[in-house]
């Protein structure tokens, strides 16, 4: 890799700010989404939060994945830091994944994403509702569970290309591009 | 100039203006006509002074911007200031309106329930996400004098129960769900009673579900329920729903009804808390009271 110049080094910097910015006016969007009308709606800070894992070290997305799961727990009503940890599981999880075995394709994220969510509504039903006993529970399951969580699959793709887009705006690159590689050995 | 005076030309053209005078006296005797000629050059130019007209107009009114920029400036923000103003006494004026009604709807509340203390008008901030029995969040809490399984109500009936309070929110458990139950009485029998509580089935519909009802109940299609108040938890005489259909507990020990609630509860806007009324927490005192008795 080439030394970075001064100026160079500002415009990352100025670019890992107004990245940071924009993923949490997302999550704060997210949020509003969320918490706005009474009809069933994704749970839109889940492919959010796994956006930003896979995109960024384990730290970072853990602390994504906190805060965007106390958001959860705020805008279901549920007990505060339950889906908290759930969520800093899932963020370090994917971040691990794609680290190691997978690349960073379309694909691959929405079959994780699917993962998670349906993680994530499948242990709300079994610890809200289904644990509780109530009586035709199941119907949950298949009214609510399964439709938020349909929507969520659905919302995944439509959040994977937001923050593409970001990315790819504002993302560092990890490597120099061939072009790159033949112009700094010319300048060398 | 002498000869001038005496030349032809000045001649012509004093019979010119003669003519024109002629015309001009002409003219004043036909009452605010104009002369044939007068209409045919009107006509005949008539395509072309519309085009010059408009670019004439579109240079003078760019000219006047120019020129007097700052003085259409300084007016544009005064008037600015003003709609500002306007919509601010306006917005005001709906907010006033809507407090106004809230608290006429109070008022006949608490006319009928006298012993009851309500909170301010509460806004419903939002509902809890996917929560299949429509709970929701409102925007009083433990600042406004609001308590945990504190009642919520609309004009119209029982909302649900406050089941968590902060300094300045509170979730709210409607009757939907089964996690809530509300002793009730039949207000046109007065002597069918039972438990209120929500299911899940009913609540796929927003309605709630009266159990362990007598068999032998009078209970029909469109009476009314109301709290009994004996639970100590939700005051006495307030409406929760009207009948919609009843039946046999597959059991076959009991009745029950299906209860549409008195509030469309997946539309609110703002309901009251009350905060305090006779009989609160009578039944529970008992329960403490037997509890340490038999310790």
């Amino acid at each position: 890799m080439r030394i970075k110049t001064t100026r160079e080094k500002r415009i990352l910097y100025f670019k890992t700010t107004l990245r940071w910015i924009i993923y949490y006016l997302i999550i704060f969007s997210s949020f509003i989404v969320m918490t706005s009308g009474s009809w069933k709606k994704p749970v839109l800070l889940v492919p959010v939060a796994l956006c930003i894992a896979i995109n960024n070290d384990i730290m970072a997305s853990a602390y994504t994945g906190a805060f965007c799961g106390l958001l959860i727990d705020v805008a279901c009503g549920r007990l505060v830091g339950y889906n908290a940890v759930l969520l800093t599981v899932f963020c370090v999880a994917s971040t691990l994944i794609f680290e190691l075995y997978l690349r960073r394709k379309f694909v691959n994220f929405i079959v994780i994403a699917a993962a998670a969510a349906f993680l994530q509504c499948w242990l709300d039903y079994k610890f809200f509702y289904e644990i509780w006993g109530f009586a035709d529970v199941e119907r949950i399951f298949r009214n609510t569970t399964l439709k938020v969580w349909g929507y969520t699959v659905i919302s995944s793709v439509f959040i994977y290309i937001l923050f593409k887009i970001i990315n790819n705006w504002l993302m560092p690159k990890e490597h120099l591009t061939i072009e790159e590689v033949i112009r700094t050995n010319q300048g060398a | 100039m002498g000869e001038f005076l005496k030349s032809t030309r000045f001649k012509v053209l004093l019979a010119f203006l003669a003519f024109l005078v002629g015309i001009m006296i002409y003219s004043v005797t036909k009452g605010g006509y104009s002369l044939s000629g007068v209409s045919f050059i009107n006509t005949i130019t008539k395509p072309f002074r519309y085009i010059s007209n408009s670019i004439s107009m579109k240079i003078e009114k760019n000219a006047d911007s120019i020129n007097n920029a700052d003085a259409y400036y300084e007016e544009n923000q005064e008037l600015k200031k003003q709609i500002g103003e306007l919509n601010k006494k306006l917005t005001n004026y709906d907010d006033l309106v809507a407090e106004v009604e809230e608290l006429r709807k109070l008022v006949v509340i608490k006319e009928e329930h006298p012993d009851n203390i309500f909170s301010q008008p509460a806004e419903v901030m939002g509902y809890i996400a996917n929560d299949p029995f429509k709970g929701f969040t409102i925007d009083r809490g433990y600042a406004d004098d609001i308590e945990p399984y504190s009642p919520v109500i609309t004009p119209e009936g029982i909302v649900g129960i406050v089941i968590d309070v902060s300094q300045h929110s509170s979730t709210v458990r409607t009757l939907l769900s089964p996690d809530l139950s509300i002793a009730a009485i039949c207000s046109s029998t007065n002597t069918d009673f039972g438990i209120i509580e929500g299911t899940v089935i009913t609540a796929e519909n927003g309605m709630t579900k009266l159990t362990h009802l007598d068999k032998n109940h009078q209970i029909k299609k469109g009476d009314l329920m109301i709290t009994s108040g004996s639970s100590g938890l939700f005051p006495k005489d307030h409406a929760i729903g009207t009948v919609t259909k009843t039946g046999i507990e597959a059991n076959g020990l009991s009745a029950y009804a299906e209860i549409e609630p008195c509030a469309d509860i997946s539309r609110l806007r703002s309901v009251f808390v009350i905060t305090d009324f006779d009989g609160k927490n009578d039944s529970t005192k008992e329960d403490t009271d037997e509890d340490k008795n038999n310790s």
